[in-house]
């Protein structure tokens, strides 16, 4: 299915400038990925209060709809960071991650997690009282285990596992 | 002067011959790292007047607290095996010792330092040095969780001219 998309990962490995460089430095690949990372946990490790609390396991002396909109610019924050990183270690090899059945099944689960993080908004934002409501612990769960999952799934996608070697032609 | 020790743990072979265990290690180290760091910053963002400042900065660390140490609890049970499967590179590996001395500084400023001020009761330390407490625990442990990441990535030399 996702042949469809080659020939224009093939451009990009050719076409994208700066990509030959960040392949080949010693510290350029190494720090954007570790930053990406870094940026992971900061995102996640918040984005995981909030969802414990949702859930009703953590953070309890506070309000749900106060841990929200209090984390959010700081979750924010490290999700530009990790958006940005995760965009230019794309970049720097786009037929690579292409060849990856992990990498087409983590940019699936973040499409899913980002609808979910929508639904989270629509169901808590009507009113004080749909923040206890078990529909916004479903959803906080569900946030959970996506992130989890993406995780994973990204961790897995530096190992050799189902990757097919893609060439430009 | 540990090298021996480092040989006999490697010698041990923690995974036996699996080539899943490794991975699966290393994912649920990360998850660890995740829970115990945002549980760290919440604290440390409140430390600096940001984030959770509806409560007193000791009910956000109570709250916090038993994720913290859940999060630090998974991440040494599952560091120690992730170590001792490649305990000699890692004993070679400048990256690693300057992981490990930052980690044992950190490790005694959370428990000392920051504990003191982050559960102190309101209004016994200024803000300025809760902002200062908060801003160098943030530092030192996303420093930590980095030269983790880049252990086996860069050069196994790039930190020699620290740690000999």
């Amino acid at each position: 299915m996702t042949e469809f998309f080659l020939p224009a990962f093939q451009w990009m490995e050719v076409n994208l400038p700066g990509g030959p460089y960040l392949r080949e430095s010693t510290f350029g690949f190494s720090i954007l990925l570790t930053s990406h990372v870094v940026a992971m946990c900061v995102f996640f490790g918040l984005i995981l209060m909030m969802d414990l609390r949702l859930v009703g396991i953590a953070n309890l002396r506070t309000r749900v709809s106060e841990i929200s909109p209090r984390l959010l610019p700081w979750q924010m924050v490290g999700f530009i960071f990790m958006a940005v990183t995760g965009v230019a270690l794309f970049w720097a090899q786009p037929l690579r991650y292409f060849g990856k059945t992990f990498f087409w099944w983590k940019m699936g689960l973040m499409v899913l997690a980002g609808i979910n993080a929508g639904v989270i908004h629509l169901i808590t934002h009507k009113s004080e009282a749909a923040w206890d409501s078990r529909a916004a612990k479903i959803a906080g769960a569900t946030s959970i285990v996506l992130w989890l999952a993406i995780l994973a799934l990204g961790r897995l996608v530096a190992y050799d596992w189902m990757t097919t070697e893609y060439l430009v032609e | 002067m540990l090298l021996p020790f480092f040989q006999w743990m490697e010698s041990l072979a923690v995974y036996g011959p699996s080539i899943y265990l490794g991975p699966a290690v290393n994912i649920v180290h990360l998850s660890a790292m995740v829970t115990f760091l945002g549980a760290l910053l919440i604290v440390d963002l409140r430390l600096l007047g940001a984030g959770l400042t509806q409560q007193p900065t000791a009910t956000v660390a109570r709250d916090a607290q038993p994720w913290l140490l859940a999060g630090l609890g998974v991440l040494v049970l599952t560091g120690i095996p992730a170590v001792m499967a490649t305990a000699t590179l890692q004993y070679a590996n400048s990256v690693f010792w300057v992981k490990m001395y930052l980690l044992a500084i950190a490790l005694i400023y959370t428990f000392t330092v920051r504990r003191k001020v982050a559960f102190a009761d309101e209004g016994r330390f200024g803000s300025g040095t809760m902002k200062a407490v908060g801003l160098l625990s943030i530092v030192m442990w996303l420093s930590v969780a980095a030269l983790a990441r880049l252990i086996m990535m860069i050069p196994a030399n790039t930190f020699e001219f620290l740690v000999g």
